[in-house]
């Protein structure tokens, strides 16, 4: 019953695999490197789990014509083993979680995107680049991680947030642990807070010259790493990214099944949400077909859709495209679409070109950590720990 | 129109398929060539500054930075300067230094380290000369960095 409801590639087995194919090549040379490592069992079985995991998601996404549920597992994959892979290296190399005044003053922070959103007035004004990192050597350079902003903004617009950003899958993971969310109604308001956000850390890192939201609110330092504790300011820093990670990462979103951290308070998220306006591909909502049911409205982990978005006939700019207002539809009313298209034709090619640049955008910040991922909790299992 | 807009739809939308894999596959020369903009470098707050002299001195080499008075707009009141002593061939356990910061010929702090526990103290010896903003090691090195006023503002 569940295939008559969508529009895709659903119930063929056979179209379904040959879409695929192409992205099983895919997923194989990028999780790869293109050169397997085979050297060990444990690598072994990393990589074809690996291999397995993303092949088998893709093909249902293909194959059910669902897209959401199995994002949200490649999704909430990388979040976890992004988390285990950056922690575990940061103790090899650093022998903690923290940085200390000597990585600071040596330049070697790891840049990640939501940095950009602070380094744009400085650059403009002062020629220069406001974080302790390195421009172009050693892990996270500033320059690596700009090009792939700047790729994937381009190409997928805030589709970012939801296929490719190695914290979402956070409080994606949480907003999904209850059946029901015992805080039925967040105001729709909400979803601009990040553009205040924005603005605020935005001007105060242009003034002050500092990264304000990775120096005192950025909640994911929790899950990677922070300033050593050596100060009165250092601690209440720590004790801030805690909070922020305890409320907006973890209790909010398990009691109102949104992802209230990225729809609410992440700069980088507003910054994105700007650049879906140029991306080339949407979330269309057919008024004919729609019976006002909402159920759009109450699935939307990022409060992109209400009344007036279903008026207009497309999801709000601050949509991440995650698909989950299209599996929810009973209609078939709401779909991937590509902007200057007509709205009603040729939605499954609209559908499978989004598909593939965002699906491989998750397989390839997955895809080497997961691996990497899999062998350090065989090593846990063999050797007991994590480090040796 | 509607229907012209159609075939540029189609290639933009291939050409964001074709854009992930080049993101990551053309990184390396991508980032490279990001990298040669000439506002790809570190803000001095972060870098500790141009480099202004270098003195050899009883096993040490001591790179003394141009003071550092960033401002989004001009200069802030406040800044650092940053020193840095490299041992040879290795750090001594005590470092005691007076610097001129500025180069003009009068004493401006004088630096007591200890590179084992880290314990460093700090004299002023102009009305410039604030107090002391950072004190680590930094791979074979030491590096301070001393907070000033700006003798400009």
């Amino acid at each position: 019953m569940e295939k008559s409801v969508t529009y895709s590639t659903a119930g063929s087995v056979g179209k379904s695999l040959l879409l695929a194919l192409p992205m099983f090549l895919l997923i194989f040379i990028f999780i790869s490197g293109g050169k397997p490592d085979f050297s060990s069992t444990g690598n072994l079985i990393a990589f074809v789990i690996t291999f397995l995991f993303f092949s088998y998601l893709f093909f249902m996404i293909l194959y059910t014509g669902k897209t959401d549920r199995y994002r949200a597992t490649g999704f909430i994959a990388l979040a976890l083993f992004f988390a285990l892979v950056f922690i575990v290296n940061m103790i090899k190399a650093r022998g903690s979680m923290t940085f200390s005044q000597e990585n600071f003053l040596a330049c070697d922070i790891p840049f990640c995107h939501i940095v950009t959103t602070m380094i744009l007035i400085p650059i403009v004004f002062t020629k220069s680049i406001i974080f302790p990192g390195n421009i172009i050597e050693g892990f996270a350079s500033i320059s690596t991680m700009l090009v792939i902003v700047i790729g994937v903004s381009l190409a997928l617009g805030r589709g970012f947030c939801s296929w490719g950003c190695f914290y979402g899958g956070w409080d994606e993971g949480t907003s999904r642990i209850l059946h029901k969310p015992m805080i039925k109604k967040v105001n729709p308001m909400f979803r601009w807070m990040p553009f205040a956000v924005l603005l605020l850390v935005a001007l105060t890192a242009a003034i002050t010259l500092v990264p304000t939201y990775c120096d005192w609110l950025c909640p994911f330092k929790t899950v990677t790493e922070y300033e050593q504790v050596t100060s009165t300011s250092s601690l209440m820093k720590a004790i801030v990214f805690a909070s922020l990670f305890a409320g907006l990462v973890l209790l909010l979103p398990l009691l109102t099944k949104k992802r209230i951290q990225c729809a609410t308070f992440c700069p980088f998220g507003a910054l994105s949400s700007l650049t879906n306006k140029i991306n080339v591909f949407d979330v269309r909502i057919d008024r004919e077909k729609c019976n006002d049911c909402k159920k759009c409205i109450t699935v939307c982990p990022t409060l992109s859709i209400n009344e007036k978005e279903i008026e207009n006939g497309h999801s709000s700019m601050t949509c991440t495209k995650c698909g989950k207002c299209i599996d929810a539809c009973a209609h078939q009313a709401i779909h991937f679409h590509i902007k200057g298209t007509p709205p009603d034709k040729r939605l499954t090619l609209a559908r499978t070109l989004f598909l593939f640049p965002s699906f491989l955008l998750l397989v390839i910040f997955t895809g080497g950590t997961m691996e990497y991922g899999i062998t350090l909790i065989i090593k846990l299992i063999t050797t007991g720990s994590l480090i040796k | 129109m509607k229907k012209l807009m159609i075939v540029p739809a189609y290639l933009w939308a291939a050409i964001c398929v074709l854009l992930i894999p080049v993101s990551f596959i053309g990184n390396d020369g991508l980032a490279r060539q990001l990298a040669r903009l000439p506002f790809m470098k570190i803000n001095p707050v972060y870098s500790g500054g141009e480099l202004q002299r270098t003195i050899e001195k009883d096993g040490l080499i001591i790179a003394v930075n141009n003071p550092v008075f960033e401002a989004l707009i001009g200069e802030s009141r406040r800044g650092f300067v940053q020193v840095r002593f490299t041992g040879r061939p290795q750090l001594p356990a005590a470092i005691e230094e007076t610097i001129d910061y500025n180069g003009d010929g009068t004493p401006d702090f004088h630096v007591n380290i200890n590179t084992v526990s880290g314990v460093t103290t700090l004299d002023p010896l102009s009305k410039d000369v604030l107090s002391l903003n950072a004190s680590s090691r930094v791979g074979e090195a030491w590096v301070i960095r001393v907070n000033l006023h700006n003798p400009r503002k």
